[in-house]
């Protein structure tokens, strides 16, 4: 263990933080893991513990259950979509109340997608009642020229990317050892995706992808500098979106020649501070074995079965030893099944993919924004009785 | 003999030139085709074989969305110079009319373009209306239009509610219209629940569940 590891781990726990798990030498990390586990069958853990447990793969007391609680949240206090987006106090205010309310051992800040893209000067709309987007008839890059134009903005001036630190650091502050606190970011390629539009983007990566790429190395400047920051703001993990990895998005080699190296600099980024790296990707067939190589990331969040898995059982046995699986219990489910439904597909979920260890019970991307809220209990509810 | 040797070989050409969409390729081969005589049912054929075969590689994964894309581009550009050969008829093929469009207050229409696309390349005549349209806009082009199908997309769990009103709506005006919904956050037991006909899961599956409803299946 390195002095500065020492010093940074010191430093939050004299704050009262859970620190990062990457600061906390392996040994003693599994040693607490099997002392916990073992323990589970006698009592119950704390959050801490139970993801903890989770992390290092033994078998905590139940899984553990993100419910991503992000927009939903702003209906707990009464606040618009456009302030939760914009003000860090509303949006710290309404995560915590869906963390408070709904439970869960962990709280992801995912404001909405075009948090760096506005920052780059893209035009952005901001509706009352649905996620904010860009204006896609005013699109930032408007021809394949455009890439190259694109230049380095200033970190600190950047309104909405520090308006999301200090929603992690007010998180932090007010979830302290009751939880894991995770930061959120897009990938270079999901940034230009806001700010040239998905049809273009796409053509565009194909027939000139040399123009691509200097946009992707000038935005993978600056999402460093930002991932580094949130994970000062004292969070546990950064989440990086990296939905391109997938059917949805680009061919396996085409990604991993256009994203692949830079979302690797960005995991790296986060490792060093001791954070854990958690992969979002709610894409369809996801490309696992990709992602892994470039990103190693600790923690896969995933919507859909991986390009490379028939069932979830397969998916467990190929993965199950490298990350956490997290997920995937399906937005429209969510949307408009009943908790019973909610409930029993999170029974089988949990029936192909607890045993062992290393899997969170999670949406496969945020709960939706106006969906019903006793739907998100189902769910944290069917991970304490199934898990 | 000679010469319809070489029309079958730029009939074979210009659709492997739609699979690897070869902009360039497609382009000579087209004076070619023009010279040689070759019929616009021909040259149809050919661009929709060409695209065809990527569609499916595409339902198997052994093709990318960019990929089909720009194989669609290719496939868009040829048809729009089909007027220029013999035996050209707009009528013959676009029998069937489609309004497609993404529902109010979501921007999101990659889907929407891959299918109002791949509509057009198989022969059905397109209304398509944009993004971000109104219940209003949806209703009277599909009554004006007389149209068979109404296609609706959605990409977001907070716009896609307002599926349920459009058709409502669309049933009570255009009874005889088949109305078929897709998008991330839909499922079939959704869409059904919608009221909708049919679901598209993705944009390659749309020709197969328009075909579907259309022989009353």
């Amino acid at each position: 263990m390195s002095k500065g590891s020492a010093g940074l781990l010191l430093k939050n726990l004299l704050k009262g933080r859970v620190p990062p798990p990457g600061l906390i030498p392996e040994a003693l990390l599994n040693g607490f893991a099997d002392i916990s586990s073992a323990r589970s069958h006698l009592s119950g853990l704390t959050n801490i513990e139970r993801l903890i447990t989770t992390f290092c793969h033994r078998e905590p007391d139940h899984v553990p259950c993100f419910p991503m609680i992000s927009g939903a949240g702003r209906r707990l206090t009464g606040v618009s979509y456009s302030e939760f987006s914009l003000k860090p106090e509303a949006a710290a205010e309404a995560l915590l109340a869906g963390f408070d309310l709904i439970g869960g051992e962990a709280v992801v800040p995912m404001l909405d997608l075009s948090i760096e893209a506005a920052d780059w000067g893209q035009t952005m709309v901001y509706p009352e009642h649905s996620t904010p987007h860009p204006d896609y008839a005013d699109p930032l890059i408007r021809d394949v020229d455009g890439y190259e134009r694109l230049k380095r903005i200033d970190f600190k001036k950047a309104d909405r990317m520090q308006a999301m630190l200090e929603t992690c650091r007010i998180l932090v502050r007010k979830v302290g050892w009751k939880g894991l606190v995770s930061g959120f970011a897009f990938g270079p390629l999901g940034v230009l995706n806001m700010m040239r539009g998905a049809n273009q983007l796409f053509r565009d990566c194909v027939n000139y992808p040399a123009k691509v790429l200097k946009a992707i190395e000038v935005i993978t400047e600056v999402a460093i500098e930002y991932v580094e920051a949130q994970c000062d703001t004292g969070v546990q993990a950064v989440a990086l979106d990296t939905l391109f990895a997938s059917w949805n998005g680009l061919s396996k080699e085409l990604w991993e020649k256009i994203e692949g190296p830079f979302a690797r600099e960005l995991a790296n980024a986060v490792r060093r501070r001791g954070c854990i790296v958690v992969v979002h990707n709610c894409g369809d067939g996801v490309y696992f074995d990709s992602q892994i190589r470039f990103m190693e990331p600790e923690v896969i969040s995933f919507a859909r079965l991986p390009d490379d898995c028939r069932d979830r059982k397969e998916l467990k046995q190929k993965y199950g030893d490298q990350v956490v699986l997290m997920g995937y219990v399906d937005t429209p489910l969510l949307s408009y099944g009943t908790p019973h439904d909610v409930m029993e597909e999170c029974r089988r979920q949990i029936e192909d993919l607890a045993d062992g260890g290393g899997f969170i019970l999670a949406p496969g991307c945020e709960f939706p924004p106006n969906g019903p809220l006793e739907n998100a209990l189902a769910v944290v509810k069917a991970a304490e009785i199934y898990g | 003999m000679t010469i319809e040797k070489g029309n079958e070989t730029i009939v074979r050409d210009l659709a492997e030139a739609v699979r690897v969409h070869d902009e360039r390729a497609l382009h000579e081969l087209f004076d070619d085709a023009l010279t040689s005589g070759i019929t616009a049912p021909e040259v149809r054929r050919a661009l929709i074989g060409g695209l065809e075969e990527v569609r499916q590689n595409l339902m198997s994964n052994n093709a990318s969305i960019p990929d089909f894309l720009l194989s669609l581009d290719r496939v868009t550009e040829g048809l729009g110079r089909l007027s220029r050969f013999r035996g050209y008829d707009r009528n013959s093929v676009e029998d069937t009319t489609v309004v497609i469009g993404v529902v109010e207050g979501d921007p999101h229409d990659l889907g929407k373009n891959v299918i109002a696309g791949i509509y057009r390349a198989y022969g059905y005549r397109v209304f398509d209306l944009g993004r971000e349209v109104s219940q209003e806009a949806f209703v009277k082009a599909t009554v004006r239009e007389s149209a068979e199908i109404l296609a609706l997309s959605a990409m977001m769990s907070t716009t896609m509610v307002v599926m349920r009103d459009i058709i409502g709506e669309v049933r009570a005006k255009s009874p005889g219209t088949l109305v078929i919904v897709g998008g991330a956050p839909l499922n079939e037991v959704l869409a059904l629940s919608y009221g909708a006909d049919g679901y598209a899961e993705s944009a390659l599956t749309v020709l197969e569940e328009t075909e579907r409803l259309m022989a009353g299946s």
